[in-house]
């Protein structure tokens, strides 16, 4: 608990910005046909290096809405860059035509429905709105960084 | 495919929209590759049922760089690289880095997509031209294969195919002692790429092949690059924070260098008609035609959260003696600090002499001043210098970075390419963007 506590201040102090980390996880659609996924095939998946899924599908990740506190907080805990660092690293993949990046939601309903539609779809939320058409796939609580 | 653009012709009816668009884009330039792109990209009218959960399918981006540059110096001009014609002196231009690019992007199916990229840039010609960097189709046959066909940006180095999206990088441009002397950007062919998952990281293998369109300016004269046979290929292996690449291309040569070094074969040739075979043999060792460049690299990232390093070596080895080969290599790393991410960067670039003799004695004045032009042309490449970089990047609002930079270029007295200095200074200024 101490060492949690500790933790935090030390984050709130060099991070101002965030002032609560949101408990996020990743998501795909039951019919995924996988359980977990580590964190290197997150990576893979959402930065566009390797886009398939374990049990063959090809994956389609999803983002949160542009400057959205939980895209931001995402790309932080999974690779430690600022969306800025996120938006360089796309421009040069897609004006030297390489992967593209994810599509963006624009809203909670409209990452379910991605979600409920193609069984590829990856998406990241916090672990409070999770329900029952979505399968927690890789936590990052249960992570080390 | 690109016969398109010279089958379309602009209509002369003033009032085109389209026209008007490219007009204020492009001051006034050819409106010709904006009707091809608007013919080809047209959206097609909406599909009634289409499923409404489907990414665009069509998406208008761009890039661009609003970029300062001046130097210590009104004796040399500082270039950006071999493909401008005129460089930076002691007074401030916005010549060498400012550009504006616009990509068209059309995705087919789920498996072929076209695009379409435009650069307006002060390029070959001296002026602002746009120029069609990339037309082609991707097809992903399977996820592992994909295959593109049509005009792409050429991959002889890590990075070489994105040198002009300044957002995407650190500096204000790329290192010019290791890219400055590729005086291409595009490639007219196919290329294929497998990847991989392996071990811990993703495995890319890509080749390439076509042909150049473009030539590179030589004082007041070009080298016509139009038509050289270009291929290559590379390895590439990505895992955790590390990226590495090898890669090997090559390029074949079409058409002579442009005077003086076509008069003095001119004059090596007419000599060996007097007796001197050897001198036939220099103007053929000097020759152009027919011979291969060859482009070897190795490149690595290392990506750590604020902190990245990237670091490349090359070897260029020419067929023709009329080229010196050169070892070349840079180094930058950069850590970030909130929104400012100050860098430094260290690149060097040597080339080595090649002997080539015309075997006319120096005795008779008129072989004396052939054997002096050879010289002269044989030290025309030589390349002996390396140069400091300072600078930071300020990522001050989404898609914009402000940056600055100080190169400090050093060169031998001998080093006369990219330009011949012993002691530049290059200070830079440039806003880069996105949208």
């Amino acid at each position: 608990m101490g060492k949690n506590r500790l933790f935090l201040a030390v984050l709130l102090a060099i991070w101002p910005a965030a002032a609560v980390w949101a408990d996020l996880v990743v998501v795909t659609s039951p019919k995924s046909g996988i359980e977990r996924m580590t964190r290197e095939e997150v990576v893979y998946v959402f930065m566009g290096r390797w886009r398939q899924l374990p049990s063959g599908i090809p994956a389609q990740p999803i983002d949160s809405p542009l400057d959205s506190a939980e895209r931001a907080q995402f790309y932080r805990q999974l690779v430690n860059k600022e969306p800025s660092d996120i938006r360089a690293y796309w421009a040069r993949l897609v004006f030297s035509g390489g992967a593209r990046p994810p599509v963006s939601a624009q809203s909670r309903e409209e990452q379910m429905r991605l979600l409920a539609s193609q069984p590829g779809a990856v998406a990241y939320m916090e672990r409070s709105v999770v329900d029952s058409r979505v399968r927690i796939v890789f936590e990052f609580s249960a992570s080390a960084p | 495919m690109f016969a398109l653009e010279n089958v379309v012709q602009p209509t002369t009816n003033g009032s085109n929209p389209t026209r008007d668009l490219n007009k204020s884009l492009f001051r006034r330039k050819r409106p010709i590759i904006a009707i091809w792109l608007a013919a080809l990209f047209c959206p097609p009218p909406p599909a009634i049922a289409e499923p409404e959960l489907t990414p665009s399918r069509f998406e208008l981006s761009g890039f661009g760089t609003l970029g300062g540059v001046r130097t210590n110096s009104d004796d040399v001009e500082f270039t950006r690289d071999q493909s401008q014609h005129e460089g930076a002196k002691k007074s401030w231009t916005a010549k060498q880095d400012s550009l504006l690019g616009l990509q068209a992007y059309f995705k087919a199916t789920e498996s072929l997509e076209f695009v379409a990229q435009a650069v307006s840039r002060y390029g070959p010609n001296a002026n602002y031209r746009p120029e069609l960097m990339a037309a082609y189709a991707r097809f992903a046959a399977t996820p592992n294969l994909s295959i593109r066909a049509g005009r792409m940006g050429v991959e002889f180095y890590m990075l070489s195919d994105s040198r002009l999206v300044g957002y995407s990088y650190l500096t204000v441009r790329p290192p010019v002692d290791f890219f400055g002397t590729l005086p291409f950007q595009y490639v007219n062919g196919a290329d294929f790429t497998v990847t991989a998952p392996l071990g811990d990281g993703v495995l890319k293998g890509k080749a390439f092949f076509g042909k150049s369109g473009e030539k590179a300016p030589i004082q007041d004269e070009f080298l016509n690059l139009q038509g050289n046979p270009m291929a290559g290929g590379y390895l590439d292996y990505q895992s955790g924070n590390w990226q590495w690449r090898v890669t090997a291309a090559q390029t074949k040569f079409k058409h002579e260098l442009p005077p003086p070094v076509s008069t003095l074969r001119d004059s090596l040739d007419q000599a060996s008609q007097l007796g001197f075979p050897t001198a036939a043999e220099a103007a053929n060792q000097i020759s152009l035609t027919d011979t291969t460049s060859r482009f070897y690299s190795v490149g690595g990232v290392y990506d750590q959260g604020p902190l990245q390093i990237q670091a490349m070596l090359s070897e260029t080895r020419h067929e023709s003696s009329i080229y010196q080969n050169s070892r070349a290599g840079y180094v930058i790393a950069g850590y970030r600090l909130g929104q400012f991410t100050p860098f430094v960067g260290y690149s060097r670039n040597r080339s080595k002499a090649k002997s080539v003799s015309s075997g006319l004695p120096d005795a008779f004045p008129p072989f004396a001043q052939i054997n002096a032009g050879l010289a002269g042309a044989l030290a025309r490449t030589h390349i002996d210098q390396n140069t400091w970089s300072l600078g930071a990047r300020w990522d001050f609002r989404r898609d914009m970075a402000l940056k600055t930079q100080i190169d400090l270029i050093r060169g031998e007295p001998d080093s006369v390419f990219l330009y011949p200095l012993s002691n530049l200074n290059v200070f830079s200024l440039a806003l880069d963007f996105v949208f």
